[in-house]
């Protein structure tokens, strides 16, 4: 029956990566829950952008007099023990979060296509060595691999960065040398190394257009744990020095007067767990969207 | 694994020296606490060529390796002036206690929920333990703890703030740790179960005639439980991870609260040694996990 | 007598918005002791009306209609009553035998476990199973069971699930495709397999195939479905003989022997079906009339077929 196979060379076409855009975009605007969380991210980061002319007042101002106030008219969360800006902070703290998180997966994007990309299609020798250090990398469970970095490099934003990027990279690597190995497989790919095509000129434009997918899905779902990552080391006071204004460090100088003031360290908790929601959801949605048969699964 | 563990070790070992100010000099201001401005140049290179310190990195790691394997000696603290040996055996049980507990919670809680909820799919049950997996994945530890300490020991005075010995103490951490690892499992149980639910060999022991309990626990549970497994193994490092920060605000003395401390001192040897202790840990877990995914695998087993 | 009437059976799965019809409006009657064929192209709602008859399509599936077994609606009863007739009263041969074995568990249990379930000794029905796989050219059987389903081939596995599903000699056997995705060898056995177990069991069987030879071979009487509906039903060797459908002819013509013709075109989406005659955009017969109305069933020489042209041909 001819008409199955054409039906079935039909469907195939259809993943061409030329038509994931439009078909992707419709498929978002499909769902609620994604349009409520890019909504959501949008607000986020406008607010991180222009927080410096929207927050009521400067995020680092020490007012003694009116330290540890609670929620009121002026200060609509209330001030730190330093009679900070509640609201200020965080808005500020969004800012630092979000951007040190941006660059982190930024790098551990490009170094993990790359890594996965070489050993993936070079296999032998490359792909050896290449998983061998992977391996090593994943072996260490990330925020003890994390901690021990900035134990070696003292904290900083750049540090921070430096050492997440190392901790993270790796699980791009891995997948993205997992999808090499499928799509090398795939008739398109061996036919342009028939057709002569140059190892540098299929990765350009066979695999990683075809990989970048599942590796943006990835990307959107590590940025949650970039930003809990981010939190976890600078509430150990180990992350950002301490004038920067950053959630987990606000929360850990919350927490000293959480019997009086239990509000500094609710809202700055509820600052990351909103964010982090909002990468969950829309990583979840990208990949239902791109993988239907597969909802969900074992990216963690 | 052997291998893994051997390039952690060189890992770590050279991450903890390319601090810098020297490893001398470190070792001098921890020994004269209180004089460090005093630290002389003389000193330093006194210290440095006593342990050889000017040596290449790679033969004082071969130095190191030699003597953790032949006696068993990983360095000693600067701080307590102790080996690190004993004070890894000191804190590991409380470590084990608080990670296994908690992997004990999010294994059962975790499996059963996600059956339940795949179970129900679609129902108002479905959707509310979904949300509330959604929190539970998304809400940083330190977070979950200091609520349950705001809740249940501030307010409600039900459990100590912290502390460690009696079973009081364990209920709060264990809580706070094991609820992201809880929501996880919950979320992969349930994807995974939906999945097999909709295998053909389901619907042919329905055809067979078969009730639902049966099918779910003999068909459907062994085979929903293969991406679960893999999962709980990468659990156990997001458990080890997380237990840094709980076992600090808890004052639980465990490896992890040492580790930070350890950091926050600078006192290297020790880091490392913690560093080791975890990633055994993780590791072995990850070894047990391949072996059950083997035993529950027969494809695997028969090649 | 009619062991199991179909009644207007339809079946609808709902696809984001819209409906997808696969099977619309069928009737037809199985009697006592026949083979009845159903036969179709891939898609064509062939395997959804058996998987329909033991409820065993997912929750989502829309049905209406009535399937009478013994007179009694099997729609309308409660699951613990259904229960006791799957398996048992009506079995279901499932396609893909491969997928229809459970891979984590031995083939022993998957044989015993329906013994166990209705409350029969164990030992007692694993040797009349092992008795049956003897007859069903199996070779081996008692070692067979102590190995995992991955570790037999395709037409053991094909022969184990056939086994299994005559554990209880059902007085109604529902096979699904099968002869599909086998090796020609393979399937040269299943010809061979089905047409023992008619012999041997001399049961009613519902018999779902795309494969013309299996069909021809052992149905009695066969139902040709198109898009979801029957468009032709009588004798099988009337159909396959001389078929009077255009699509039944279509099917003939592109068998191996016949010539191989392709039917040419596509069937028609299921989420908006065309006008008139389903099947008029692929006919090379189609007049006005088949653009127009929907033909219905009618009384042809003892048949029945669905075309306004019948009489022509």
């Amino acid at each position: 029956m001819d008409n199955v196979f054409a039906n079935r060379l039909r469907k195939k076409s259809f993943s061409l990566p030329e038509a994931y855009g439009s078909q992707f975009a419709k498929r978002v605007f499909q769902r609620k829950d994604m349009l409520f969380a890019l909504a959501a991210l949008l607000i986020f980061a406008g607010l991180a952008l222009f927080a410096p002319f929207i927050s009521p007042y400067d995020p680092n101002a020490i007012d003694l007099k009116n330290k540890n106030l609670g929620p009121s008219e002026e200060h609509i969360l209330g001030t730190d023990y330093l009679g900070r800006d509640l609201l200020s902070r965080i808005l500020i703290g969004a800012r630092t979060s979000l951007s040190i998180a941006s660059g982190v997966v930024l790098v551990s994007l490009f170094l993990g296509t790359a890594a996965g990309c070489a050993a993936g299609y070079y296999g032998g020798l490359v792909d050896e060595s290449i998983s061998r250090v992977i391996d090593i990398f994943l072996s260490f469970p990330g925020v003890i691999f994390a901690l021990t970095i900035m134990g070696a490099l003292g904290t900083g934003i750049f540090n921070l960065m430096l050492a997440l990027s190392i901790v993270h990279w790796a699980k791009y690597a891995r997948m993205m040398r997992g999808q090499v190995l499928s799509i090398k497989k795939q008739e398109f790919v061996l036919s342009a190394i028939t057709g002569g095509a140059g190892d540098f000129y299929i990765i350009r434009k066979h695999i990683v257009p075809n990989a970048i997918a599942t590796l943006l899905v990835l990307a959107t779902i590590d940025f949650g744990h970039v930003i809990l990552s981010i939190a976890t080391l600078s509430f150990l006071g180990i992350g950002l020095p301490a004038d920067v204004p950053e959630w987990g460090a606000m929360l850990s100088a919350g927490k000293e007067f959480m019997r009086t003031a239990p509000y500094q360290t609710i809202f700055p908790g509820l600052a990351i767990t909103f964010i982090v929601i909002i990468f969950s959801i829309l990583g979840d949605g990208m990949r239902d969207i791109l993988d239907p048969n597969h909802e969900g699964g074992e990216i963690d | 694994m052997i291998l893994t563990l051997f390039a952690v070790c060189a890992l770590t070992f050279f991450l903890m020296n390319v601090i810098p100010g020297g490893t001398a000099e470190l070792v001098l201001k921890h020994t004269l606490v209180g004089l460090e401005d005093s630290v002389s140049k003389e000193q330093v290179n006194q210290i440095s060529s006593r342990y050889n310190l000017d040596d290449p990195l790679y033969i004082q790691f071969f130095r190191w390796i030699k003597e953790a394997i032949v006696t068993g000696d990983i360095g000693t603290s600067y701080v307590f002036k102790k080996p690190v040996l004993y004070l890894l055996a000191l804190r590991l049980p409380a470590t084990i206690q608080l990670a296994g507990v908690s992997m004990v919670i999010a294994i059962l809680a975790g499996v059963s929920m996600g059956i339940y909820s795949a179970l129900k799919e679609n129902r108002i049950s479905d959707h509310i333990l979904r949300i509330v997996t959604l929190f539970g994945v998304s809400m940083p530890g330190f977070w979950v703890a200091l609520l349950l300490i705001l809740i249940f020991s501030l307010k409600l005075k039900l459990a100590p703030v912290a502390g460690y010995g009696s079973l009081e103490n364990l209920f709060l951490p264990a809580a706070a740790l094991s609820l992201h690892s809880v929501a996880a499992v919950m979320r992969v149980t349930r994807i995974s179960m939906l999945e097999t639910l909709g295998q053909e060999y389901i619907r042919f022991a329905k055809a067979k005639g078969l009730p639902l309990w049966k099918i779910v626990s003999r068909h459907a549970l062994k085979n929903a439980m293969l991406p679960v497994i893999t999962v709980i193994g990468f659990q156990m490092g997001s458990l080890l991870g997380g237990a840094v920060v709980i076992e600090k605000i808890f004052a639980w003395p465990g490896i992890g609260s040492l580790l930070v401390d350890s950091i926050s001192a600078r006192d290297l040897p020790v880091v490392q040694g913690c560093v080791l202790a975890i990633v055994t840990m993780f590791l072995f877990v990850h070894f047990l996990v391949d072996m059950l995914y083997t035993h529950l695998d027969p494809r695997i087993r028969y090649g | 007598m009619s062991l199991l009437e179909i009644r207007d059976l339809s079946v609808e799965f709902p696809a984001g918005e819209n409906t997808v019809k696969a099977v619309s409006h069928v009737f037809f009657n199985v009697r006592e002791g026949e083979t009845f064929g159903i036969i179709g192209e891939s898609g064509s709602g062939k395997s959804v009306i058996g998987l329909a008859l033991l409820r065993l399509l997912p929750a989502n599936a829309n049905i209406s209609g009535a399937v009478l077994f013994h007179g009694q609606d099997l729609f309308s009863l409660r699951p613990s009553e259904l229960r006791k007739i799957r398996g048992k009263c009506i079995s279901l041969m499932p396609q893909n035998p491969a997928g229809a074995l459970n891979p984590v568990l031995k083939n022993r249990l998957q044989i015993e476990e329906v013994f166990e379930e209705r409350g029969i000794d164990k030992k007692e029905g694993m040797k009349k199973s092992l008795r049956l796989m003897k007859k069903l050219l199996l070779k081996d059987p008692e070692k067979l069971c102590d190995l995992y389903p991955h570790q037999l081939s395709g037409g053991m596995r094909q022969r184990l699930v056939a086994c299994m599903s005559l554990s209880f000699e059902p007085e109604l056997l529902i096979a699904d495709e099968p002869t599909k995705g086998l090796d020609p060898e393979a399937k040269e056995g299943a010809v061979e397999l089905f047409t023992k177990i008619k012999k041997e069991y001399g049961k009613t069987m519902l018999l779902i195939t795309h494969d013309l030879d299996l069909a021809l071979e052992v149905c009695d009487r066969i139902a040709v479905m198109y898009a979801g509906e029957i468009v032709e039903l009588d004798k099988a060797s009337k159909v396959l003989g001389t078929p009077l459908h255009p699509y039944t002819k279509g099917l003939v013509r592109a068998q191996p022997r016949n010539g191989l013709v392709p039917l040419s075109g596509q069937s028609p989406s299921r989420i908006s079906l065309p006008e008139g005659c389903l099947f008029h955009e692929r006919c090379r017969y189609s007049g006005i009339e088949c653009f127009r109305k929907h033909p219905e069933m009618k009384n042809h020489k003892g048949g029945w077929i669905r075309c306004h042209f019948q009489s022509l041909q």
